[in-house]
């Protein structure tokens, strides 16, 4: 007998919390690029006042735990404001907004390596600054920015087993539940732990391929 | 709440040291001993794949079931397992400070006669301390924030008081910003100052 | 066609790169600009095509004036073409891509049009083979020719060069000058900035030394080799004919 046999009859739960791990990851992944789009944006053209505000933003997201982030989102907001909670709500809003607080520095120090030059080209051509950001400066900074995307991809995927301390039932949320009903903990656990092995396998599979697909012929970038 | 800002330190610098023993001589056998590689990669996929709150109730709860002691220690196990995260993630960073320091600094100093190991203890290890500031600044960070993870398993850090007022006072908003706060104040001034003192390292040696 | 008027641009309030310089070109005219290194030629190239706007003094194109306040600066920009030191392609573009992307952004023509036009640009350069290249798969001789074909593609009233061969291996250099000398042939108005005498002997009209940011001596090209006037131009010269000789 397989020692996993016994988690058969809790498939379903196992894979409805890993739908929903798979669910925040893409939601917080790719909102949070357009925010990191945006802000790393506003940063370098917005102004003092912008700037200092993307700043709180941006140290509030890197330097707490993302705990302490669900917990304001669920608690504290709405304690404050008196707001309803939802614990969807709260997942997937944190995510992205965390994700978009990282990759702004991505998206940045992307276009902060090419902006100088391109820009001046942009310009020689014509072109107005808007153009030239939309159509020379992002393209090649996306480009840069994918080897620290796809990290910050994984680095996702391991945060959002925080969901389960709110009470949502992620993945890991389900092998909680079923550490509480069966004996068998060690077993669970390791089980939950291939799982996300695998998610993140592939997607650094997908990350790669993505980048082998999008990059400049002749030009690697050291991850 | 400060008895727990003890613990969430030591834990994180616990932690940062264990990476440090052992992450720093897998980085220089995966780069001189290229048959061991493959073990360093599997320790590297996953103990950088797998969430570390998973691992942590993991060894906890399901290893700690067989290994009473010492994996039911709460505060153990957290370091356990942040430090082999961290052990992995610092592997990476110095490999790549490795990388970037380039092969001559070993070819020069195996030509003045010193052995593989002397050459690495002498030569390269400086080096590549110097190099890898900002990436072991930005772990100690991370470590900081990952403490967090161990009050599930009971280890009174931060987030455990923190959540220990809020069940005493049922104020759900100032103990969690106090906790923000704190946090912030962990993580950003010693990580900015190791930066710092990394570049300025840097000038001065002409890096 | 073009005019400058008491230009003026300072940088950091100790280096002043643009001093009080007027310069006129016209139509169909080739005129090229010299001097020692730091002089601040770039700067006064990057000001007359508005690239960098000074702080002080008039740019003229065609009599319209450049430098006033609401003056639309992208549409004058489009009828400058500039060619840069270090060619600045854009590296996500193949070839025939960089030199169509004025084209269909700026001009707004179709997709065909863009290509047609594009195309002839880069046959003009002599890169027709390349155009599905990406800057990266090019030498910097042949990156150079494409940056001169994005220049060219929009039918610019003046071609404004930035040091073009500076920044390439000597092997690479005589293509771009065969692309210039063709350009030259066909009347295209020049304002360039280089070093290379034989062929600003060959092909421009005047020369003009630039040094510490103001135009010290103008006069056609024979004037600085057979007899400079100024002491500055008399030196400068001198020590390029010695350096020539050596190599």
């Amino acid at each position: 007998m397989l020692p996993f046999e016994f988690l058969f009859e809790y498939l379903p739960l196992v894979l409805n919390g890993l739908i929903l791990t798979v669910e925040v990851t893409l939601f917080g992944i790719f909102v949070g690029l357009a925010l990191g789009i945006v802000l790393a944006i506003g940063d370098m053209h917005g102004g003092k006042v912008v700037s200092t505000l993307i700043r709180f933003y941006v140290e509030f997201f890197r330097g707490t735990p993302i705990i302490v982030q669900l917990f304001m989102f669920q608690y504290v907001i709405p304690g404050m404001l008196h707001l309803p909670t939802n614990t969807y709500v709260t997942a997937f809003s944190v995510f992205a907004l965390n994700s978009g607080a990282y990759q702004k520095g991505y998206v940045k120090g992307a276009m902060e390596a090419v902006f100088e030059d391109q820009m001046m080209a942009g310009l020689s051509i014509g072109m107005s600054k808007v153009q030239t950001i939309f159509y020379v400066v992002l393209p090649q900074a996306l480009r840069i920015v994918i080897p620290a995307w796809s990290n910050e991809f994984c680095s996702l995927t391991k945060s959002t087993a925080a969901l389960a301390i709110i009470g949502l039932l992620d993945l890991t949320g389900a092998g909680w539940q079923i550490m509480g009903i069966k004996y068998r903990v060690l077993e669970t656990w390791v089980f939950v732990a291939i799982i996300y092995l695998i998610w993140i396998t592939i997607v650094a599979k997908i990350a790669d391929t993505v980048y082998e697909r999008k990059k400049i012929p002749g030009i690697e970038i050291s991850a | 709440m400060l008895g727990g800002v003890t613990t969430t330190l030591a834990i994180s610098i616990f932690s940062l040291l264990l990476g440090l023993a052992i992450g720093l001589p897998l980085a220089f056998i995966r780069t001189y001993e290229k048959s061991l590689g493959f073990f360093v990669d599997v320790f590297e996929k996953v103990f950088r794949g797998i969430p570390e709150l998973v691992l942590m109730l993991l060894f906890f709860f399901g290893v700690g079931m067989y290994f009473r002691f010492p994996f039911k220690i709460a505060l153990f196990t957290a370091v356990f397992v942040l430090g082999l995260r961290s052990a992995a993630n610092q592997s990476q960073i110095f490999r790549g400070a490795i990388r970037g320091i380039g092969e001559e600094q070993m070819v020069a100093a195996r030509s003045l006669g010193l052995s593989r190991f002397r050459s690495i203890v002498h030569v390269m290890i400086p080096q590549v301390f110097i190099f890898s500031t900002p990436g072991l600044g930005s772990e100690y960070a991370l470590l900081v924030k990952d403490s967090s993870y161990a009050f599930v398993i009971g280890v009174l850090d931060i987030m455990f008081t923190t959540d220990m007022i809020r069940k005493a006072t049922f104020d759900f908003v100032a103990p969690y910003i106090a906790a923000a706060f704190l946090y912030i104040l962990l993580t950003f001034p010693i990580a900015t100052w190791f930066d710092t003192w990394g570049s300025r390292r840097k000038k001065t040696l002409g890096l | 066609m073009m005019e400058c008027r008491h230009l003026w641009k300072t940088y950091e309030k100790h280096l002043i790169a643009v001093k009080d310089v007027s310069l006129q070109i016209k139509e169909g005219e080739i005129k090229l600009i010299f001097g020692p290194s730091g002089s601040g030629k770039s700067t006064f190239l990057r000001c007359m095509a508005m690239l960098t706007i000074p702080e002080k003094g008039d740019v003229f194109l065609r009599e319209e004036c450049l430098t006033k306040p609401g003056v639309n600066l992208n549409v004058a920009r489009a009828r400058i073409g500039f060619v840069f030191q270090h060619i600045y392609l854009f590296r996500h573009l193949t070839a025939l891509g960089n030199v169509e992307l004025a084209l269909r952004r700026v001009l707004k023509l179709s997709k065909e049009e863009a290509r047609e036009r594009a195309s002839g640009a880069l046959r003009e350069v002599k890169m027709e083979e390349w155009a599905h290249h990406y800057p990266a798969q090019l030498s910097g001789g042949q990156q150079q020719r494409v940056g001169i074909a994005r220049a060219l593609a929009r039918n610019p009233d003046i071609i404004l060069l930035d040091e073009p061969t500076s920044a390439l291996d000597p092997e690479l250099i005589g293509e771009v000058i065969d692309t210039l000398r063709d350009l030259a042939k066909k009347g295209t108005t020049m304002l360039i900035v280089s070093h290379e005498m034989p062929f600003a002997r060959e092909v421009a009209e005047e020369m003009i030394f630039y040094d510490e940011g103001t135009i010290v001596e103008t006069g056609p090209p024979e004037q600085f080799f057979t007899n400079p006037q100024s002491e500055r131009a008399k030196k400068f010269m001198t020590r390029l004919i010695m350096k020539t000789k050596r190599e």
